[in-house]
């Protein structure tokens, strides 16, 4: 009897940090941050109730210049995720493939592919911040363009892509890797012996192999490039991201964090807002996903 | 019994790997784990923007204190001219002074961030810092900063020995907020070996126009030479715009920044840009100065150190005028304030005032940096003749525009993210200035 009941504890003991940490820095200042976005608020003095009103101006207040910063901010965060999240995925699938294949070096390239992703943010901008240069930059010098890559489009939007891409295809392959090496060679002799094609083995038999890692891994990747803050803030030449690429974090961060008194209120709603985009996206993508192997 | 080795052996090896990717973690993101490093990635953005100034301000030594304590001091000399307020900061403590003194530089957004915070906590309060001139009536106004009117009798430091625009820079609400350390100016710097050969005498009469800038255009360009170069946007325009009378507002309170002299201003720029003789975007006008590329270049006189270490020829002279009768440039200027601090008694006070006259006398130091001096016994003294920036401070006071306007925070940066899209022509002037003008109103409603 004693055994039974000692066991009954050990598991929550054992989830237990894990949950102070959830409960401390995940739930406590979110439920904060609802809280705040009701508010009117500049951190220093306490927070006046007004209800709606922030929600009201971000949503119907044309005139607002935060109702422009929601708009434009969400625009362009929601344009990065659609350029960036299917490369994202597809091309480690590719990477993975081809690395399934187990060709000379392959640990090599493994380790080569996945190294950029231990970089930070910083290290990676200041790698990126010249080759893009538009006078003395390798790009253009190689291509012998005169691309300017921070201040138009699509180069913008085009350097940003890069070099996110660089920095995080590494850890989707890595995941993918190790589900292939899941897949059962047997079953992919004999397809090929019934004549089944490369393509056609990698379609029908690898992908559907890997299908729940594949469901996390593109559910991540669209819930961290909503989350996309620091590449389209450093990756220009300027004293400032140009409005096409300046996405909806870096205004909710200026807003809280920037210059002059914070406007925490209006910033926790904008914050508010993404959040549930977020959460209703990423629900209805594991449905939609789930449902389709079902 | 190896069995059970083993076993622990990899228990130890796991709890050691987990502490290890717990503090690779703790430095970088706020704990993702192995998710895709993506997620991870925008935390650690956030961290980074912030580190910088962080870790700069925290890990600066701290001085031995005097005999009763130390002063703390801070400042936004990050970068060369903090090596050279350094060096008067350790030759006042080396006067061995009661209160030494503790410098800190930080950014200056990173000290406009933490001067509110520490003052309306008063916690880790400095008993000196440094502010710029147009961010002293907001912060007068919110009580961020004390009246040095009560501390000024009976103490060395006194407004004869000043410049006098600066000094009055700052009163304001019937008191006295600021002593001023030096002036910043934007101003031209011209590459005299192409100007021989493209300036067509324009510097005939000290001064350059917009036209003439103009009227070199088409030569210089046509041998891969930038005409002109508009470097930090917002100082050019803030010169331009102070040389045709703007003040940034009518009543001190609303924004007015789609004035007749604003739009003149940008009109400029606009047909320089089309016409190509202004810097491509992306280009950096000031290092492709450096490099003898650029003829005029916009920049401030703080960077003078940059240009004598490139080695061009180069000069500087007044910004462009519209009229030569009517010479300006923006100029602010660095004054040492007294945070409100509770813990900061009338001793302390009288010795802070000590440090900021010995500052003012021992300027030379300053001025050598490329700064001019406000303190008139440098100013005066025949070796700062000597110096390249000494017709700045020779110039007449009318000159020196200074923004005073109370919302100038918000006004300049609604205005750094709308300069660029006008001038490399993605927004029209009408639309730009609009945008710049609702987002200060926006901002100063929510700070009421």
């Amino acid at each position: 009897m004693k055994k039974l009941r000692k066991d009954k504890f050990t598991p929550y003991l054992f989830i237990l940090p894990h949950v102070i940490v959830f409960l401390l820095f995940f739930l406590y200042p979110m439920v904060n941050g609802i809280y705040a976005s009701f508010t009117k608020w500049n951190l220093f003095s306490d927070p006046v109730w007004v209800g709606l009103e922030n929600y009201k101006t971000i949503f119907f207040n044309q005139d607002s210049t935060f109702y422009r910063q929601f708009w434009v901010g969400l625009r362009n965060t929601v344009t990065f995720v659609l350029l960036c999240v299917p490369p994202q995925i597809i091309l480690p699938l590719v990477l993975a493939a081809l690395l399934y294949l187990r060709p000379r070096g392959h640990r090599l390239f493994q380790s080569i592919f996945y190294m950029p992703t231990l970089f930070s943010i910083t290290s990676v901008i200041l790698t990126w911040l010249f080759i893009f240069n538009r006078s003395l930059g390798l790009f253009n010098k190689m291509l012998g363009t005169d691309v300017n890559w921070y201040g138009e489009q699509p180069w913008a939007w085009t350097a940003i892509v890069i070099v996110t891409l660089w920095w995080v295809i590494g850890s989707n392959l890595i995941i993918y890797v190790a589900a292939f090496s899941g897949v059962d060679r047997s079953l992919l002799e004999s397809a090929q012996i019934d004549g089944a094609g490369g393509l056609r083995r990698f379609f029908s038999i690898m992908l559907p192999s890997i299908r729940f890692p594949l469901v996390y891994t593109i559910v991540m990747a669209v819930i961290s490039q909503f989350n996309i803050y620091g590449q389209p803030l450093l990756l220009h030449n300027a004293s400032e991201p140009i409005e096409s690429v300046t996405v909806l974090l870096i205004y909710i961060r200026k807003l809280a964090f920037g210059t002059g008194n914070p406007i925490a209120g209006m910033s926790s709603a904008m914050a508010t807002c993404l959040g549930l985009i977020i959460g209703v996206v990423s629900i209805g993508q594991t449905i939609i996903l789930r449902k389709q192997d079902d | 019994m190896k069995r059970k080795n083993k076993s622990l052996f990899i228990t130890l090896a796991l709890a050691l790997a987990c502490l290890m990717l717990l503090s690779a973690c703790g430095g970088s993101s706020g704990g993702s784990s192995g998710a895709a490093p993506s997620e991870a990635a925008s935390e650690p953005a956030a961290e980074a923007t912030d580190a910088g100034g962080e870790d700069a301000s925290s890990e600066a030594p701290s001085v031995a204190p005097g005999k009763k304590g130390t002063l703390e001091f801070w400042t936004v000399f990050t970068g060369a001219d903090g090596t050279s307020m350094q060096t008067m900061v350790d030759a006042y403590n080396a006067t061995d002074p009661d209160y030494t003194v503790n410098h800190r530089a930080m950014d200056a957004n990173d000290l406009y961030l933490k001067l509110p915070l520490a003052t309306q906590s008063q916690e880790d309060v400095p008993d000196i810092a440094i502010n710029h001139v147009e961010r002293l009536t907001l912060h007068s106004d919110n009580g961020y900063i004390d009246d040095f009117t009560p501390f000024l009798e009976g103490s060395p430091v006194q407004k004869e020995n000043y410049n006098a625009t600066l000094w009055e820079a700052s009163d304001m609400s019937g008191g006295h907020y600021g002593v001023p350390l030096d002036s910043t100016a934007e101003i031209m710097f011209v590459n005299m070996d192409l100007y021989e050969k493209y300036g067509g005498g324009a510097l005939d009469d000290e001064v350059v126009t917009w036209d003439e800038i103009e009227a070199v255009g088409d030569a210089t360009v046509a041998d891969g030479i930038i005409p002109l170069g508009i470097s930090w946007r917002r100082a050019s325009w803030l010169s331009g715009y102070g040389q045709l009378g703007g003040t940034m507002t009518q009543d001190g309170e609303t924004p007015v920044l789609s004035d007749a002299p604003s739009i003149q201003v940008l009109e400029t720029w606009q047909k320089l840009h089309d016409a190509g003789y202004t810097q491509k975007e992306g280009d950096a006008p000031w290092e492709l100065f450096l490099g003898g590329q650029v003829l005029y270049v916009l920049e401030g006189s703080w960077m003078l150190n940059n240009a004598i270490e490139s080695g061009v020829n180069y000069k500087i002279v007044d910004f462009p005028v519209y009229d030569t009768g009517a010479k300006g440039h923006w100029t602010s200027s660095h004054n040492f304030v007294l945070p409100r601090n509770d813990a900061r008694d009338d001793e302390k006070t009288a010795a802070a005032l000590d440090f900021i006259n010995f500052i003012g006398e021992n300027s030379m130091t300053w001025a050598e940096a490329g700064q001019i001096p406000a303190h008139l016994s440098v100013v005066e003294d025949p070796a700062f003749d000597e110096m390249p920036q000494a017709f700045i401070a020779q110039s007449d006071d009318s000159t020196l525009k200074v923004f005073t306007y109370k919302y100038y925070g918000f006004a300049v940066e609604s205005l750094d993210k709308v300069l660029d899209e006008i001038l490399y022509g993605r927004m029209s002037i009408e639309d730009g200035l609009a945008q710049a003008e609702q987002e200060t109103k926006d901002r100063i409603e929510m700070e009421g």
